[in-house]
């Protein structure tokens, strides 16, 4: 589903590598953690699985495209087969819960039939089905992130890639919302989850991909967050 | 995307740009309405060019009792027999005279009073000062020189004037208006093109998350770009409808009302644009500007929106 192939990056020439030469290779309904300290590539990694950023060198194939082979007139259809969450969660602020779930559906042309089934469908799978009313402020930041997941989702893409998602939350929240993750990831949806969040990943013990200064040096299924000392 | 989720995203951009759409509007119109005045003034001129040239052209003023200074007029005012050798030659000089017209000293006195009748000199001019005249029509007025070296020196011939000298100092006048107001025109186009795209740049900051959402959800580059096109160009008809109702109001009232009445005097002298001119610019002014805001919106929103 994803497969990074001898992939580097750096952000600008004489700037460090956020990325070198990474392997990696993540099989559909696959969930993984990609972990390791701030700044040791993580963000970067997402950023070119959704085509955020082109590397600097090696090839990224992501849903059956060759993304660099992909035209730039052609990156939205691979887009919509990717949901991204991220740590900050960015809800509109004047939209209801609802409002917010539905706006993907709008802007991709979805009709109104189908936007009134499929966003309480998905407000329940987050768990949110009695809040679709309530302004994103007048929720708590787990509710305010399981808003962000079932926007993601809604859409039913076949990827969803977590940034730190449980950066701004407690740890009982951010079980919680792991569980949700996890629960998408058995229906048959590809995550992969950037976190530094120790205990979750100890505890979902899930494919662990660990990066230190931009380098994979650590593949393991079912890992914990510090099996080998850096 | 569908049509109406796309008229609610547009209603809500120009709602919370109501400011910036407000000054885009009055910035169209403005430059619109002086683009309108300076292709009216030229219009004005090649109508008014058109009328003069294709009516009096040459006009033969005869001797009065008091122009004996002049040399051909040295027995007073003209004589029946002068007048009528004056006509015989200009008989003779078809084709290239294809008219001409007397202007008997009462119809010539008759005019002035009309012309002048506000002025105080009117009553201290007698009659007998008013030449009378032929008005005489070429087949080509450039050839003007011919009638001047046959009638100049002519016995009962006081003067003669070309008349394109005398209205082509209007025609000056109109053209500096013209290029004036399409110099003032380039300024404001300048101006709303430099404004359209700063909106752009605001209304896509106050929008960043909703496009980041457009983009991250596979959105294509088109429908992100399709609201801020769509609000430019609203804001841009808005501003030329605006323009047009200013120009017609301009031709209806101050052209066709006040200034052919001010010249009713000289009914048949002059011809003015009128609002069909301005029908026939419009198309040209409503789909110039739109044309223009369509392009700067677009690199506008290739410089500040990213998809």
């Amino acid at each position: 589903m994803i497969t990074l192939e001898n992939v580097s990056l750096r952000y600008a020439k004489g700037d460090p590598w956020a990325l070198r030469e990474v392997d990696l290779d993540v099989t559909r309904g696959e969930f993984c953690f990609v972990v390791g300290q701030s700044g040791s590539g993580k963000s970067s990694l997402l950023r070119l699985i959704n085509l955020e950023q082109e590397p600097t060198g090696g090839r990224v194939l992501v849903a059956g495209h060759d993304l660099g082979e992909l035209p730039h007139r052609r990156v939205h259809l691979l887009r919509r087969q990717i949901g991204v969450v991220f740590q900050d969660f960015r809800l509109l602020s004047g939209r209801t819960v609802a409002q917010n779930v539905a706006y993907v559906l709008q802007v991709l042309g979805a009709g109104r039939h189908e936007i009134r089934q499929r966003v309480p469908e998905t407000l329940a799978l987050v768990g949110l089905q009695d809040k679709g009313r309530r302004l994103p402020h007048e929720l708590s930041g787990g509710e305010q992130q399981r808003v962000a997941i079932a926007r993601a989702m809604v859409n039913k893409p076949p990827i969803l890639l977590a940034d730190e998602p449980t950066g701004n939350l407690d740890p009982d929240t951010s079980s919680e919302i792991v569980a949700i993750l996890d629960r998408i990831n058995r229906a048959g949806t590809t995550v992969v989850m950037a976190t530094h969040d120790t205990t979750i990943v100890d505890q979902f013990r899930k494919r662990v991909v660990q990066l230190h200064q931009g380098r994979v040096v650590r593949d393991q299924a079912e890992g914990g967050y510090r099996e080998v000392a850096l | 995307m569908r049509p109406g989720f796309l008229l609610g995203e547009i209603a809500n951009g120009l709602r919370r740009n109501a400011s910036m759409v407000v000054s885009v509007v009055l910035v169209t119109m403005v430059s619109l309405f002086f683009l309108g005045i300076g292709l009216l003034a030229q219009a004005q001129v090649s109508t008014a060019k058109g009328f003069w040239y294709d009516r009096v052209q040459v006009s033969i003023f005869l001797c009065t009792p008091d122009a004996t200074e002049v040399a051909s007029c040295s027995e007073g005012a003209v004589t029946p027999e002068q007048r009528e050798q004056i006509a015989a030659d200009l008989e003779s000089l078809d084709p290239l005279v294809t008219e001409y017209f007397y202007e008997s000293n009462e119809e010539a006195y008759e005019r002035f009073r009309e012309q002048f009748r506000n002025s105080p000199v009117l009553d201290s001019i007698p009659q007998e000062a008013i030449p009378e005249s032929y008005r005489v029509n070429l087949s080509d007025p450039t050839r003007y020189e011919v009638i001047r070296a046959a009638f100049e020196q002519a016995p009962g011939v006081e003067s003669v004037e070309d008349q394109r000298e005398v209205v082509d100092k209007l025609f000056t006048f109109l053209g500096v208006l013209s290029v004036g107001a399409l110099a003032l025109a380039v300024a404001m186009v300048v101006c709303a093109v430099l404004l359209i795209s700063t909106t752009i740049r605001l209304t896509a900051w106050s929008r960043r998350r909703e496009t980041a959402i457009k983009r991250m959800v596979g959105a294509s580059a088109f429908s992100i770009h399709l609201p801020f096109i769509l609000e430019t160009v609203i804001a841009t008809v808005a501003g030329a409808g605006l323009a047009v109702a200013l120009l017609w109001a301009t031709v209806r009232y101050g052209i066709t009302g006040f200034l052919s009445e001010l010249l009713a005097g000289e009914s048949g002298l002059i011809s003015l644009v009128g609002p069909r001119d301005l029908w026939l610019i419009t198309p040209f002014l409503v789909g110039g500007a739109l044309l223009l805001a369509v392009v700067t919106a677009w690199l506008a929103l290739h410089r500040h929106v990213r998809v």
